[in-house]
């Protein structure tokens, strides 16, 4: 790892008692998953995103989605992840069946269990790096010395330990990003869905993204990542390539 | 950390949140004078009205005080009469006249005149020297300044003027006894009072009065006590100070129309500009509304981030409006003040703390609340398109 730090305790020792208060060995199921956009809900009249996706993801994998721009990467990400309902199918993310909860249920589950590193960083400009990373923290219910601590932890990991008080805005591309990864795994999630980590990145600042991705993979998150990144679906254990909103292949990568 | 972050959002765009301040700030001002214009004055009279512990005012049969040349014949039966109605504590009579200030052989000036008991008597208070006794007068202030007269000096007064030669006819010299201010006179107003037995018999209008002003006792009921009076006097016309104040309200309607409207145009224009300021705002964080959305944030608190942000603009404006709104107020009270026949010791605008905290908490509650729909918007968006909304 070049310069990502070494997992915080704190998250480490959240991840085993999350373990063995609730194990969980298929984190996602989803079955004959569609996803129509559009007026019309079928997929005559409107644009079928997704055409009957069934995809398990279990515990601890780093699994990577490929394929061509509007192929349907994000959409079932989204879907996978509670952000979007999809048209038909089901989809169960750790042991919970989305279509049963209701907004305000899949919101604290995404809140407390996944995490979500965005392409574009999505941090809020008006907090500092350590008060982004507090804020789900915050939401959660830690208490204050509590976050302001693991916040700090996790600024070192993903080596930011000198710009915690830096905003959004006074930090590099790859510098937000890595803060992002920081918030996505405050909460100590079983699950981190990121959508295109790298792609507005330069290829040395993307190599230090997968440095820490690959070091949260290896203490057990399981990690399910959009991307057009090669070395990203090199680096995944599992690559699933989809055309036209279906899977057309599901297996290990090309090493 | 939600409502931080509101709060820092307004502190990052400096420039337009100080535009929104100030624009909520002067509609608040603009509120608050009509808040203090939409009743100051009738507080303002009632108080004046009641100032010398007189607030009953009885006049002849259906006229409002001094509203007509009509007297109160037999007077001092009828005082009499007054005094002996339960509840009575004091009765002060007063003649209005017409004299003139006599100078140099020639009637310069007329005066309002009062006829006042000078025992009993709610006109003015006295500022240097003593009640009037025969042949003495008490000066308004503003006629002893322009004259340069004070305590023990004589002025002439005339009962007529010969309007043919333009001299004085049955003049008459009186001492000063006294300097008062006199409550009901409009600013500068040049006025004397002398006693009623005097102004009677050189006016010819004997054993004649213009109206009894009251005192009740002091625990008397007001307006049971003006029941009284009526059925003990139904030859004249009985007014409490609430009876006063109604009058007075329905003669000035048009300021009560007039604060109503601008009031209301100035509590739209604040809404309006928290409204916007707030929708540009939740436009502008669509998408960190919907990160925030997707990391689990519960759409409750992210309004509340948005409330809180109407709210600190309009709390912020509405600070702002209220000393620039009582400043305003009182140069336009100085203003308005100066037209003829307003008694200077009135006040159209009068700080009534609760309306005025009412119209304000309405005007902060709205600018809160306005930012409920752009941010109910905001949280109905679908979050997956949001999310591309925002990365594209």
């Amino acid at each position: 790892m070049s310069r990502a730090g070494r997992l915080p305790d704190a998250l480490e020792r959240g991840r085993a008692a999350s373990n063995l208060a609730d194990p969980v060995e298929v984190v996602i199921r989803a079955s004959g998953v569609q996803k129509v956009y559009g007026r019309s809900s079928s997929e005559e009249g409107g644009v079928a995103a997704l055409r009957g996706v069934d995809v398990v993801v279990a515990s601890c994998e780093w699994t990577a989605i490929v394929g061509p721009s509007g192929c349907g990467k994000s959409t079932l990400l989204n879907v996978l992840a509670g952000i979007d309902a999809p048209t038909a199918g089901t989809v169960e993310l750790l042991g919970n069946d989305l279509g049963r909860l209701d907004e305000r249920a899949r919101a604290r589950l995404r809140l407390l269990r996944v995490g979500f590193v965005f392409q574009r960083f999505h941090l809020l400009p008006v907090l500092t790096a350590a008060e982004n990373i507090e804020l789900p923290m915050a939401e959660a219910g830690v208490a204050r010395r509590d976050r302001r601590q693991r916040s700090r932890e996790l600024l070192d990991f993903v080596g930011l330990g000198g710009r915690t008080d830096h905003r959004p805005p006074q930090l590099s591309g790859g510098e937000q990003q890595r803060v992002a990864i920081a918030r996505a795994v405050a909460n100590q999630p079983d699950v981190v869905f990121a959508d295109e980590p790298t792609g507005e990145l330069d290829s040395r600042t993307s190599a230090q993204i997968l440095e820490l991705f690959s070091s949260l993979n290896a203490h057990g998150t399981t990690l399910l990542t959009v991307t057009h990144d090669p070395e990203i679906a090199r680096r995944a254990r599992r690559v699933i390539e989809m055309s036209d909103g279906r899977i057309v292949s599901d297996g290990r990568p090309a090493r | 950390m939600i409502v931080r972050a509101s709060l820092r959002g307004l502190l990052h765009h400096r420039g337009r949140t100080l535009l929104a301040l100030a624009g909520i700030g002067v509609s608040s001002a603009l509120l608050v004078d009509m808040t203090m214009l939409a009743s100051g004055l009738t507080h303002s009279f009632a108080a004046l009205t009641r100032a010398q512990g007189y607030p009953v005012r009885v006049t002849p049969a259906g006229t409002l005080p001094f509203d007509s040349e009509a007297g109160i014949s037999e007077a001092a039966a009828v005082s009499q009469q007054l005094r002996e109605v339960p509840g009575v504590r004091s009765v002060a009579p007063v003649l209005g006249a017409q004299l003139y200030l006599v100078r140099s052989d020639s009637a310069s000036e007329p005066l309002f005149t009062s006829g006042i008991d000078p025992a009993a008597q709610m006109l003015y208070l006295l500022v240097e020297g003593e009640e009037p006794g025969d042949d003495e007068i008490v000066v308004s202030g503003p006629l002893a300044e322009a004259l340069g007269i004070s305590v023990g000096d004589t002025v002439s007064l005339a009962v007529e003027l010969d309007v043919a030669l333009g001299r004085p006819r049955g003049s008459a010299s009186y001492r000063i006894s006294g300097v008062g201010d006199f409550l009901f006179n409009y600013a500068g107003e040049r006025s004397v009072a002398l006693p009623l037995a005097r102004l009677q018999e050189i006016t010819g209008r004997s054993d004649e009065v213009s109206l009894f002003a009251v005192a009740p006792a002091a625990d008397a009921d007001e307006e049971a006590l003006v029941e009284r009076i009526s059925a003990a006097a139904p030859e004249l016309s009985a007014y409490s100070t609430r009876d006063l104040t109604a009058a007075l309200d329905q003669r000035l309607a048009y300021f009560r129309q007039l604060s109503t409207i601008l009031g209301s145009i100035s509590f739209g224009v604040a809404t309006l500009l928290v409204a916007t300021i707030v929708t540009i705002g939740v436009r502008e964080r669509f998408g960190e509304i919907a990160t925030l959305r997707a990391i689990g944030v519960a759409g409750h608190r992210v309004q509340i981030g948005i409330v809180v942000e109407g709210l600190a603009l309009s709390a912020g404006g509405a600070l702002l409006g209220l000393p620039i709104g009582l400043w305003m107020a009182r140069r336009l009270d100085q203003i308005l003040l100066t037209f003829p026949g307003i008694p200077a010791r009135v006040s159209f605008f009068v700080f009534d703390g609760i309306s005025v905290a009412l119209a304000i908490t309405l005007m902060v509650g709205i600018g809160a609340l306005v930012g409920v729909i752009p941010g109910a918007q905001a949280l109905r968006a679908p979050l997956g398109s949001a999310l591309r909304e925002e990365a594209d």
